[in-house]
């Protein structure tokens, strides 16, 4: 391990310590850290690798955005580490829901893309104007009511009892909440930012099931504190899963050109490794 | 329905929805309906029994993902327990 990567992981390690008292102070630096190390690294992502996905900035504003990945990189490692630690406590008083949010109703699914600050949602939902049920691997901290979380890990049989768990809790009038981009199961692949990438089957067809709509979720650091949007409902003109897939992936793809800093890397690193690219806009 | 009748439907529905079940003039009872067997995916599965629940009429037939790994023979004997009382 190099001597810089040591120092920075260790005033990583400092700020886990910050955040339980100072929470706000301790997401401010670690983006700043997080930023500086992408910045002397230029790695993960290096200005090139936003350059690929973004091929309209021009090459300082591409280091920015990288810097600003890696600063972000940085908020969501710390923001992990919280939850691990203390579960949500300390990240529910960063987190602001718009007032629509209250405003949602059920029966709804909301689909969330591995972008920003994804595991603050996890606050977010609780404000939720009734039952919700979130469908995910693995667990980081326990939810209190109303939220309920149904693991997706298993077999495809376990996998399949998760899924009418959710059709039963849309029935009743309820909130799911559950990744479009993480695919556990059988998943489709779409158009975005001129690669593709693959969207889970299982959000859509429980839409179509339950006779549901579909909005995207998303969380966004700002100020040292977390904000969560709801998108539109999703529209497709063909009924099939496979088109409204399609307009999920279209509109991260909007998001993202408003918005490339929001893009993590885990989902910039699956786009990057496929090699399929669209001809012109996508 | 008949327990004869039940069978009936279930293989022609499973033909229907599992294509390695189409080349298969009978199918074994213990043969899953999932991995390893007709290859149903997760939502798939889902579907198959809540066509199942309509076809038949009966509700909770979906509470079989519950269970063990479902068989074709899990699912008939299933859906025959309402026609044999």
């Amino acid at each position: 391990m190099s001597r810089a990567r040591k120092i920075f992981d260790t005033l990583e390690g400092s700020l886990a310590r910050l955040a339980v008292s100072r929470p706000r102070l301790a997401f401010s630096g670690a983006g700043a850290i997080g930023e500086l190390r992408n910045r002397l690294s230029r790695r993960w992502p290096s200005p090139e690798q936003v350059r690929t996905l973004f091929p309209h900035l021009d090459r300082g504003t591409a280091a920015r955005v990288a810097w600003r990945i890696g600063g972000l990189e940085a908020r969501n490692r710390l923001l992990i580490d919280c939850i691990r630690g203390r579960g949500l406590d300390p990240v529910r008083p960063l987190v602001r829901t718009p007032e629509g949010f209250a405003a949602l109703r059920p029966p709804l699914v909301l689909g969330f893309f591995h972008t920003g600050a994804v595991q603050a949602l996890g606050a977010a939902v609780e404000r939720l104007p009734g039952p919700v049920l979130v469908l995910r691997q693995g667990l980081l901290s326990t939810p209190r009511p109303p939220v309920r979380v149904e693991s997706t890990e298993g077999d495809g049989q376990r996998r399949a009892a998760a899924f009418q768990r959710a059709l039963v809790h849309l029935a009743a009038g309820g909130f799911v909440v559950v990744a479009l981009d993480v695919v556990p199961g059988p998943g489709f692949r779409a158009p975005c930012l001129g690669r593709s990438i693959e969207l889970a089957r299982g959000p859509f067809a429980l839409a179509r099931i339950a006779g549901a709509p579909v909005r995207p979720l998303v969380a966004r650091w700002r100020n040292g504190g977390v904000e969560a949007e709801a998108g539109e409902a999703l529209t497709a003109p063909d009924p099939g899963e496979k088109a409204l897939a399609g307009e999920a992936a279209r509109w991260l793809e909007r998001y993202l050109l408003e918005s490339p800093a929001e893009l993590g890397l885990g989902l910039l690193r699956s786009l990057l490794a496929d090699g399929f690219r669209t001809d012109g806009a996508s | 329905m008949s327990p004869g009748v039940v069978e009936s439907a279930v293989l022609d529905l499973l033909r229907s929805r599992a294509p390695l079940a189409r080349g298969h003039a009978e199918l074994s009872e213990d043969l899953r309906l999932g991995a390893g067997g007709l290859g149903l995916d997760s939502i798939s599965l889902v579907e198959l029994l809540l066509e199942c629940e309509r076809r038949f009429g009966l509700r909770g037939v979906a509470e079989l993902l519950e269970g063990p790994p479902l068989t074709v023979g899990i699912l008939i004997a299933h859906l025959r327990i309402p026609a044999g009382r």
